[in-house]
């Protein structure tokens, strides 16, 4: 063994473009690593069985054609935002239980950088998902005119429930040590937020219930999906639906940010 | 010349626990510091605050003349090796080391060329390939010494590099520092329970005792002043004891007594208020009454001893 010198390239104070660099060996330890093909192996045989359910089983398929093909693309929507959701929550708590946080806190690159780059690479989750759901989509809803709007939809919504639940699950993973307690308050908030959809139909209606089911980015996505795969609303007739999730993602990335920036620590007793 | 450390005053608490309170110390460039003390002394929290992943809460301190409050541009002068670091177990060593390289500012092409380079020089150069899972815990601290340099530091922080190796090991850990000091030119703070190794390798010992500096010098300042010797250990030849002990006796040394189970061998304890200088009296005076003397060791003058004494250890 000899230390001979190593040059270093000149470089800015931080260097540039260090989320990119985050986000590309996240992605290659979530994908390379097989995680990911797992999730993503799993969601596919979910979305299968619902496919077969919905278009080719005689006696369970009681549905309509484009309610089979909402039904997949709502199913598509929260398992998509769950996996990202589960990714995101690992982040943080997952390098801090490893032991890995503080090497990585004592380069250069900022925490914001960190931060963004995790949370970039956890939606690559939803995006596979998507892609996956595409054959299933365009199955169920061929011959009617619905896929494209379909397909639309559930892309937009998707992406942005999927921002708002990653974001969501990195802020939990900041403040906590370990994976388990991470996952568990994310899956429970996530169980939160799906409840209102389980209400009875008759608390879903008026003034009150509607409200309850418009401030939450979730139900909110949901309801608009709804609106255009079966109600065959056009795009601006249910905009307001939208408002909900488009706000959720921004403030909730956007707070993400700031925690990440700000909160991203090793805590007494870590490594 | 700039210092290559020099903190003032340097506090860390938590609420109302001092982890570090007052520490103040000046690290010349090339210099292999040791840092002792006690579990839960304050060393890690101390290289913690030094390498800006923790906030002083008082004092200030600078690397390489950069100081405290422009802690990116600190990250760049120095690397670490944290106590307890843990590794991506998929990712092969080379693909970890590639990873921090990008992560300061190398472009990929020059990344691999640092990789491996480092990789040789920790002597993982075979098994760059190997995924870190595969790796045993020597290697695993031998790979965490190679991403401390992979940003050419100018300080480099070790803490605690030899914990859990067996002896082959930290001996292959020590020669590493050895080397990154010895050619490289890079400041060492090494944090480590191996006092003989601090005894060889350190220029000056800092010693930390519940957050407190108790102790800071050179290592053979630090040893006198924590534990003055107060006694001797001297063998002469079996047919030589009884004259050794009457010229001790007439000397006036102190005490003689035999050595538990070791024949031929006395122990010599010096009463007043300078014992060493009386041990050495009667060393002098054991040669002069031509009394050959096979051994001569002063009992408490070793970095271990004054550890003890320091740290309240036992």
């Amino acid at each position: 063994m000899s230390a001979t010198t190593v040059q270093v390239r000149p470089s800015a104070e931080r260097p540039a473009g260090g989320w990119t660099v985050v986000c590309a060996q996240e992605l290659r330890e979530l994908w390379l690593g097989g995680r990911g093909l797992v999730l993503a192996l799993a969601f596919s045989v979910l979305l299968s069985v619902i496919a077969y359910l919905t278009a080719t089983n005689q006696a369970l398929n009681f549905l309509e054609q484009r309610e089979s093909v909402n039904l997949t693309l709502q199913a598509a929507i929260a398992v998509g935002g769950l996996l990202a959701l589960l990714a995101a929550a690992d982040t943080i708590s997952g390098e801090r239980e490893r032991g890995t946080l503080e090497s990585m806190l004592l380069t250069p690159v900022s925490r914001l950088a960190i931060t963004i780059g995790k949370l970039v690479a956890s939606l690559s989750l939803w995006l596979v998902a998507y892609a996956i759901t595409i054959p299933y989509v365009w199955f169920l809803g061929r011959g009617i005119g619905l896929v494209d709007d379909a397909l639309v939809t559930g892309l937009v919504v998707g992406t942005l429930v999927a921002v708002f639940l990653a974001s969501l699950g990195l802020i939990v993973s900041v403040f906590t040590n370990s994976n388990r307690v991470s996952l568990s308050v994310s899956l429970f908030l996530l169980l939160a937020l799906y409840a209102p959809t389980q209400l009875p139909s008759s608390a879903q209606r008026g003034w009150a219930g509607e409200s309850f089911l418009r401030v939450n980015p979730v139900t909110a996505g949901e309801h608009y999906v709804g609106k255009i795969v079966v109600s065959a609303h056009s795009w601006h007739e249910d905009a307001s639906w939208l408002v909900a999730p488009l706000v959720g993602a921004a403030a909730l990335a956007c707070l993400a940010a700031a925690v990440g920036a700000r909160g991203i620590r090793l805590r007494r007793g870590t490594s | 010349m700039t210092l290559a450390v020099e903190a003032d005053g340097l506090s860390k608490r938590y609420g109302s626990l001092a982890a570090v309170e007052d520490l103040s110390v000046a690290v010349e460039p090339g210099e292999i510091l040791g840092v002792l003390g006690p579990n839960g002394a304050g060393k890690t929290t101390a290289i913690r605050v030094l390498t800006t992943v923790l906030s002083p809460t008082g004092g200030s301190f600078a690397i390489d003349g950069v100081p405290h409050t422009r802690a990116s541009e600190i990250r760049r002068h120095v690397g670490v090796l944290p106590e307890s670091a843990g590794y991506p177990e998929r990712l092969t060593g080379e693909e970890y080391l590639r990873y921090f390289a990008r992560l300061y500012g190398h472009e990929r092409g020059s990344a691999r060329a640092a990789a491996a380079s480092l990789l040789d020089q920790v002597g993982l150069g075979e098994r760059s390939r190997s995924l870190v899972a595969t790796y045993s815990r020597g290697m695993r601290q031998r790979l965490g010494i190679a991403r401390a340099l992979v940003n050419d530091p100018s300080v480099v922080f070790l803490d605690e590099p030899t914990l859990g190796l067996d002896p082959a090991g930290q001996r292959q850990v020590i020669d590493l520092v050895r080397s990154i000091s010895s050619e490289r030119g890079t400041t060492v703070l090494l944090s480590t329970h191996l006092l003989a190794e601090v005894e060889e390798l350190c220029s000056r010992v800092l010693i930390l005792n519940k957050g407190r500096v108790a102790a800071y010098g050179t290592v053979s300042d630090v040893s006198r002043r924590a534990a003055a010797p107060r006694s001797a250990t001297l063998r002469v030849g079996l047919e030589h004891v009884q004259r050794a002990r009457s010229t001790l006796a007439a000397a006036g040394i102190g005490e003689v007594a035999a050595t538990n189970g070791r024949p031929g061998s006395l122990t010599v304890t010096a009463g007043g208020d300078a014992p060493e200088a009386a041990l050495n009296e009667g060393l002098r005076a054991l040669t002069d009454a031509g009394v050959p003397v096979l051994a001569f060791e002063l009992q408490g003058a070793r970095l271990s001893d004054a550890f003890l004494a320091m740290t309240g250890e036992s």
